[in-house]
């Protein structure tokens, strides 16, 4: 029974150690991006690129999962708005749920999934390949280098998905209400402009600008610490998702508590 | 003469298992060191030692008579930027073409020389290492060897005072094994710099080292030149510098 116990305690221990190593290794390493910005001598190529694979090429992802987004929104509330007959709210539901909540949480989880995982795919193997070491050699700082660049790319860029997400899962909630429910969409339209939406917006924004921060520093510091080969950049790729998904909805929390 | 490179008593563990252990090597300038042992004896780690890229957990780095601080990063920029160093796995940036990866140390100093200027060493970089079409190719348009002439253009472009090729060989044919080793002995003699490298290729470096160092089990266990560590008693010695034709 002690031994049980020990065991137990044992592994608490363990996972605590390394639980508080990790927020360390971030939060110094959020320090380090802060510094490094200042004076802003990163690197301007390295940061065009980055806000290019970053940014653009997430387009078409953030446009299909915003449009199914609004659409499955206005769907889940048809039966209530079409029992009651309230159809004159269907927008202000769709838009509030989106634009504060659900839209920005959806695009931060497929970004932090496309865009986090590759980042520590590609510093990771950077790693393993000694690039990171050709740098220092070469007198440059990876954090200034590397990591400043996907910083602010990743946050400029989800900001603006964000903003073209929830335009997309308006529409697609539009869509969806003339399609399926038989509601005329500029009833759907109305009933947005009517419900004075904006500050949910900006709430979603604040949170795609945080959300942007909290992958970006999380996909860089696993990429970076990445040990072993192959193996390794797999392990760091795998933690990185799942701690950039939880640094998601704990920011999230945050955010709508400091708001509201 | 001053030592390029002095190395005292440095000791390194890797999760709990020693990997240098109470390791010295002393780098005289000018000439070109061969660094010869079995795979896992150290030699990697005692290259990126010296190129201040591992930190040991004890023992003491001097490169050009300043011990080196691992907490000064104006130090450490300022001794980095005196050496050069080709990586065993190459070190090329993929996301930048031939031409980006060997101009990389030129435009990335802090004072990097004009446009024209960097042009045109980094053509006589490639062609150099027999490569003067490639400039516009990216990396995953090269063979390995090719890839590995890359990167010889980049360590060397330079000029710096230390350059350190770790198995710069390694993958490549017997003739072009052969004329990388000329090219870093010729490297070698129209900078003047130290050269040390790392190799498995013992007839080929004996061309171009005028002094070996053999590495085991995390220890240097000899210094000196190619003929007296052959009659060593130590049988050790003797097999890592018997020509393997």
């Amino acid at each position: 029974m002690t031994r049980v116990l020990l065991d137990v305690l044992g592994t608490f221990g363990q996972v605590s150690l390394q639980a508080c190593r990790v927020v360390g290794g971030l939060t110094l390493l959020q320090t380090r991006i802060l510094l490094a910005m200042f004076p802003p001598d990163f690197d301007y190529d390295e940061t065009v690129r980055q806000f290019f694979k970053v940014g653009v090429k997430s387009v078409a992802v953030v446009v299909a999962t915003a449009l199914l987004t609004g659409a499955i929104m206005v769907i889940q509330s048809g039966n209530s708005v079409q029992e009651t007959g309230a159809t004159g709210l269907v927008g202000w539901a769709t838009g509030t749920a989106v634009l504060s909540e659900v839209g920005p949480i959806l695009i931060g989880l497929m970004f932090s999934g496309r865009v986090g995982a590759n980042n520590t795919a590609e510093l990771g193997a950077m790693v393993v390949t000694d690039q990171v070491n050709a740098l220092r050699v070469l007198g440059m700082d990876p954090v200034r280098y590397l990591v400043v660049p996907r910083f602010l790319s990743m946050i400029v860029m989800l900001v603006l998905l964000t903003c073209i997400g929830d335009l997309f899962a308006l529409t697609g909630g539009a869509i969806a209400c003339q399609a399926i429910l038989g509601i005329d969409q500029r009833v759907f339209w109305q009933s947005v402009l009517d419900s004075h939406l904006l500050d949910e917006m900006t709430m979603g924004l604040v949170k795609a600008f945080v959300f942007g921060g909290a992958i970006s520093v999380v996909s860089c510091y696993f990429g970076l610490n990445v040990k072993g080969g192959a193996e390794g950049v797999g392990r760091a790729v795998n933690d990185s998702v799942v701690t950039a998904a939880i640094s998601i909805f704990v920011a999230n929390f945050l955010v709508t508590t400091i708001w509201i | 003469m001053e030592p390029v490179v002095e190395i005292a008593g440095v000791s390194k563990l890797f999760s709990g298992t020693p990997v240098l252990q109470d390791c010295d090597l002393r780098l005289e300038p000018g000439r070109v060191h061969g660094l010869v042992g079995p795979g896992g004896s150290g030699k990697t780690l005692i290259l990126k030692t010296l190129s201040t890229l591992l930190r040991p957990d004890s023992g003491s780095v001097i490169l050009f008579g300043t011990t080196v601080d691992y907490g000064d990063r104006d130090g450490l920029r300022a001794l980095r930027d005196r050496i050069g160093v080709q990586f065993q796995n190459l070190a090329l940036f993929d996301f930048l073409n031939v031409f980006d990866n060997v101009a990389f140390p030129l435009v990335m100093t802090p004072d990097p020389p004009p446009t024209d200027e960097i042009d045109q060493r980094v053509h006589e970089a490639l062609v150099e290492v027999g490569l003067p079409e490639t400039a516009h190719l990216r990396l995953p348009e090269l063979s390995g060897g090719m890839q590995r002439r890359v990167a010889l253009a980049r360590a060397a472009i330079s000029g710096a005072d230390l350059m350190v090729f770790d198995d710069p060989t390694g993958g490549l044919d017997p003739v072009f094994s052969s004329r990388i080793f000329v090219l870093i002995g010729e490297l070698q003699e129209r900078t003047g710099s130290t050269v040390v490298l790392a190799s498995h290729d013992v007839d080929r470096m004996t061309r171009i080292c005028g002094r070996f160092h053999v590495m085991d089990q995390g220890r240097r266990i000899y210094s000196g030149n190619i003929e007296d560590g052959r009659e060593s008693e130590d049988r050790r010695i003797r097999t890592f510098l018997t020509v393997e034709a």
